[in-house]
């Protein structure tokens, strides 16, 4: 049953005071207090008022629960840089950055990232200057049709600032929940190691990991692909 | 040898009709160098706006219902209770339940109504609440069982349709000749192709105008199917794609959703957008062909193939063909080819990257490599033995040398890695060709104006491939400027009339008529300004961002102090493409090393070579990036992509990108990529020849590395080990 904005407990003071508290379901319920016997009150179906931090900017949208993060800025923001390419969280266009953790937006809920600070390839150059990842890929060309490239953007960034080091090996793992159909990889792991202190270093010169066929982790990751 | 005329590939071509607007002989100043795309900036930022991205006041959006069933008759659709969704708005019945023949659906997927709502959650709602009823129909779901005749009659006259027989030669002759003769089927699959931006369109409606924007490989093709098939004319018709996200050939003709999406506007009365979901990706929009073969070839003990029988199927879908060529390029002077295409039930196939020649590659090259081994040649040896020797721009001989000798082929081992351990590795190679070139109409207008600005219009679009930096470029070196100062028109049919991007056609389709434009426009701009410089027209040249009198840099004017002559009418200028400036044929060779662990099926594939050319290279970095993509596309079809049906219901059990497998970066092996420029060639084209042979040299390497051939694709681990499993049970 829809509920409306002005119906009690949908204040926007009384939302923003219960964000935060332990659980996901107090983060997405209005009266945190009212949690019965038969479990957390529902929220919706109905479109409900949530607050978002976008790129340093408080967002306030009016959305059914069930949208999720990428829509919620796509559809209702128009904050379209990251774009939807599989819906189910496997090919990494929606990638964004959630409290400092790449997420796929297509597979988290808008609602449960209040609170939380999202930043999306949209705010990602300051003042009309590039992110130093953003102008990798322009040199490298690690782009074509460029629709892949927002996520691989945010997941690189979300790679980098975890990882200013990161190895080749380390690159490629890190990029690997994300796909591009036109093949830039080649390019796209260029840009990435060109930005990091070891990223042209080359896998064999005394690294840790272990040729990739019999590193047993990755013999997994191709069990999972196989 | 007998084929030594092989490699003349650099013949020059014929002159153009003019021929001072032909490519320079001098050094490049744009032309040939490595251009950062002009729109780079706007994708890396995502400012770059999609069709997927575009929002219009009052928008809605839009659905489609479509069959769960391979083949049934729609009995009846009940639209009452989807109007009863929030939000809901409009919706429409595709089909005509009335007619016997439209009420049926041939496939998973096939459009049965579409609804509209206000938001996008509604609209999926909406569909889902659309009551239909059917009556399921038998399904022709397996190939094998079509051929078999064990499959329901469902395409009249029958649902294997014998094509064409080729033949040559005296092929009982040639098998006389042979000294060892060998009998195999190879076969390919069907894959998708997955563009990361599906199929849609936003559709808006001015009375009887209609605005679209349309996901598309082809604004001009799209203008014209919106145009016939909403029955206006096509002045009415306005198409716009400035940005587009992956096509591969599935794009060139707009998809019954476009239409469904005009229709549901004007019903609507408001903008509506409708992009298909991934699932609908798989089923609908076009996939590559199945291709198989069952070859019987014989070989003389020197090495020459002296004898070629083929018996080839493949399925297109359900009423689409599967044709390929085969053999594939190599000389096979005493040949048969029968082929049949085979119908099921399942979404039609479209042009994908290359059509054909991936499937018709990895069924001669396999083939080629057990021939090899039958008479103990080396594999490359043995291609260079049996290459046609006047093929046009035949380069393959030069390029498996130069390959070979690169990619330490000396190392490489007889087939069957024989060292100790789980872990084998391999080489193997295989060579392609791919026609392109240009052809008109694709007129460029160019637009020189008295503050220095320079505009190139025209009615073509940038499908990833950077077409629009090459607009620049072109247009750039004809003026002696540098790309950024001019600005590229692109992606509207306002533009003008310019071809569809499909065939890697594009770049030598738009480049003459570009560069004639511009170069026409230099020619109003130096009339202008020559007598402030006191001199002749024919004694200026425009380079360094400045027209000035030959050989004398000094006495001459900025670009932007000469355009201040033009006065207030800017110049404007048109041209056509012309012959004489592109040419057809391209000629590519690659080199694959894979590992395979004969434990687990698992191929890694770690290095490949691909030596390409493309007649003159207009930009050095994204043309190379097309073959990067192209490798990469091929490597995916060689070890990933499969569209796997369930074999009792015919749905599709993995419309989906986590188990429709696709390369990942640890997937992607070290690339070498080798441009060969022609610039005496003129154009040619670049998109699809790189992605034709990467597939039979992975699994050629992979041959070579587990000492057994994997006759279908793709090599899964399953399927190397039950390959090895089997031999070890004969041996």
């Amino acid at each position: 049953m829809p509920r409306r904005k002005d119906e009690p407990g949908f204040s926007r003071r009384s939302f923003l005071k219960t964000v935060g508290a332990s659980s996901v379901a107090a983060g997405v319920l209005a009266k945190a207090p009212a949690v019965d016997a038969q479990g957390p009150a529902v929220v919706g179906p109905g479109a409900v008022p949530i607050t978002l931090n976008v790129n340093g900017k408080s967002l306030r949208l009016q959305i059914e629960p069930r949208v999720t993060l990428l829509d919620a800025l796509r559809m209702r923001a128009d904050l379209t840089g990251n774009k939807r390419g599989c819906d189910r969280g496997a090919c990494g266009a929606c990638t964004m950055i959630v409290d400092g953790r790449t997420v796929y937006a297509c597979s988290t809920l808008a609602i449960e990232c209040q609170g939380k600070k999202i930043r999306t390839v949209d705010g990602l150059a300051t003042g009309g200057k590039l992110h130093p990842v953003q102008q990798a890929f322009c040199d490298k060309d690690a782009l074509m049709c460029g629709f892949c490239t927002p996520g691989f953007v945010m997941a690189s960034v979300g790679l980098l600032e975890k990882n200013p080091n990161a190895t080749p090996e380390q690159i490629k793992k890190g990029l690997d929940g994300n796909i591009c159909r036109c093949g830039t990889f080649s390019r796209v792991f260029e840009a990435v190691a060109s930005l990091s202190a070891r990223g042209t270093q080359s896998a064999s010169k005394g690294d840790e990991l272990p040729d990739m066929l019999e590193s047993n982790a990755q013999m997994d990751e191709g069990v999972r692909r196989g | 040898m007998a084929n030594a005329p092989q490699g003349r590939g650099g013949a020059p071509q014929q002159p153009p009709v003019d021929p001072k607007y032909n490519w320079p002989s001098t050094p490049k100043t744009v032309v040939g160098t490595r251009v950062k795309r002009l729109d780079g900036p706007d994708k890396v930022s995502g400012r770059a706006k999609y069709t997927f991205d575009v929002t219009r006041p009052g928008m809605l959006y839009a659905r489609v219902v479509r069959s769960p069933y391979p083949h049934a008759r729609v009995v009846s659709v009940d639209l009452s209770p989807a109007e009863r969704v929030p939000g809901f708005k409009t919706a429409l019945i595709h089909r005509d339940l009335k007619d016997p023949k439209t009420a049926v659906v041939m496939y998973q997927g096939d459009e049965v109504a579409a609804v509209v709502a206000d938001t996008e959650e509604h609209a999926i709602d909406a569909a889902r609440a659309v009551k239909v009823e059917y009556e399921p129909m038998p399904a022709v779901i397996s190939v094998d069982s079509a051929l078999a005749g064990r499959a329901p009659e469902v395409f009249p006259p029958g649902n294997v349709r014998p094509g064409q027989t080729a033949q040559n030669g005296d092929l009982d002759a040639g098998f006389k000749a042979a000294a060892f003769t060998l009998e195999q089927t190879y076969s390919t699959h069907v894959i998708t192709h997955v563009c990361m931006e599906s199929h849609g369109t936003v559709c808006e409606w001015d009375g009887d105008k209609l605005t679209a924007w349309v996901s598309t490989q082809g604004v001009n093709s799209a203008r014209d199917n919106l145009a016939s098939g909403l029955n206006i004319p096509q002045a009415n018709v306005r198409v716009i794609c400035q940005y587009m996200g992956g096509g591969f050939g599935s794009k060139l003709q707009l998809g019954p959703e476009g239409l469904i999406c005009a229709r549901l506007a004007k019903q609507a009365g408001a903008p509506v957008k409708l992009m298909l979901d991934r699932k609908e990706e798989h089923l609908v929009t076009g996939n590559r062909p199945s291709a198989a073969a069952k070859i019987k070839a014989g070989v003389s003990a020197d090495g020459l193939i002296t004898a070629f029988d083929a018996e080839s199927w493949g399925t297109g879908g359900a009423g689409a063909g599967a044709g390929f060529p085969l053999p594939y390029i190599y000389q096979m002077p005493n040949r048969r080819r029968a082929h049949k295409d085979v119908f099921i039930n399942t979404g039609n196939q479209r042009p994908m990257r290359a059509p054909g020649h991936p499937q018709g590659s990895f069924i001669t090259e396999i083939m080629m490599d057990e021939l090899a081994d039958l008479v103990k040649m080396d594999p490359v040896e043995f291609r260079i033995k049996n290459l046609q020797p006047d093929a046009p721009n035949a380069m393959h001989l030069s390029y498996l040398r130069e390959g070979a000798e690169a990619f330490g082929w000396s190392k490489r081992h007889a087939t069957g890695d024989t060292t100790p351990g789980s872990i084998k590795t391999g080489m193997g190679c295989a060579i392609c060709t791919w026609g392109g070139g240009g052809r008109g109409p694709s007129l460029a207008h160019c637009e020189v104006a008295s503050d220095g600005s320079v505009v190139m219009r025209l009615g073509s679009q940038d499908i990833g491939t950077g077409q629009r930096t090459l607009v620049a470029m072109v247009t750039a070196d004809a003026l002696g400027l540098q790309p950024s100062q001019v600005t590229p028109e692109i992606g509207d049919t306002q533009y003008g009339v310019s071809g569809g991007s499909g065939g890697s056609t594009t770049a030598a389709s738009t480049s003459p008529g570009i560069r004639i434009a511009a170069l026409k426009a230099l020619e109003a701009l130096k009339e202008k300004v020559a007598p402030a410089l006191g001199t002749t027209a024919d004694t200026l040249v425009a380079s360094g961002g400045r027209i000035h009198v030959k050989d004398t840099p000094s006495k001459g004017l900025s670009w932007a102090d000469a355009c201040k002559h033009i006065g207030p009418q800017p110049i404007t200028t048109e041209a056509d493409w012309q012959p004489g400036m592109t040419s057809a044929t391209t000629s590519g060779a690659q080199f694959a090393e894979a590992k395979v662990d004969i434990k687990t099926g698992i191929v890694h594939v770690t290095r490949v070579l691909a030596i390409q050319d493309c007649g003159l290279v207009l930009n050095q970095l994204t043309a190379e990036s097309q073959c990067y993509g192209g490798v990469i596309g091929s490597l995916n079809f060689a070890l990933f992509e499969d569209r796997i049906l369930d074999r009792r219901t015919g749905q599709m059990v993995n419309p989906n990108m986590e188990w429709y497998l696709l390369a990942g970066m640890s997937d992607v092996p070290q690339i070498e990529i080798r441009l060969k420029n022609m610039p005496e060639r003129g154009v040619v084209g670049i998109g699809e020849p790189p992605t034709v042979p990467t597939a039979a040299a992975v699994a050629l390497a992979v041959r070579n590395a587990i000492g057994v051939s994997v006759r279908s694709l793709p090599l899964t681990p399953a399927k190397i080990l039950q390959t090895l499993q089997s031999n070890q049970q004969k041996a």
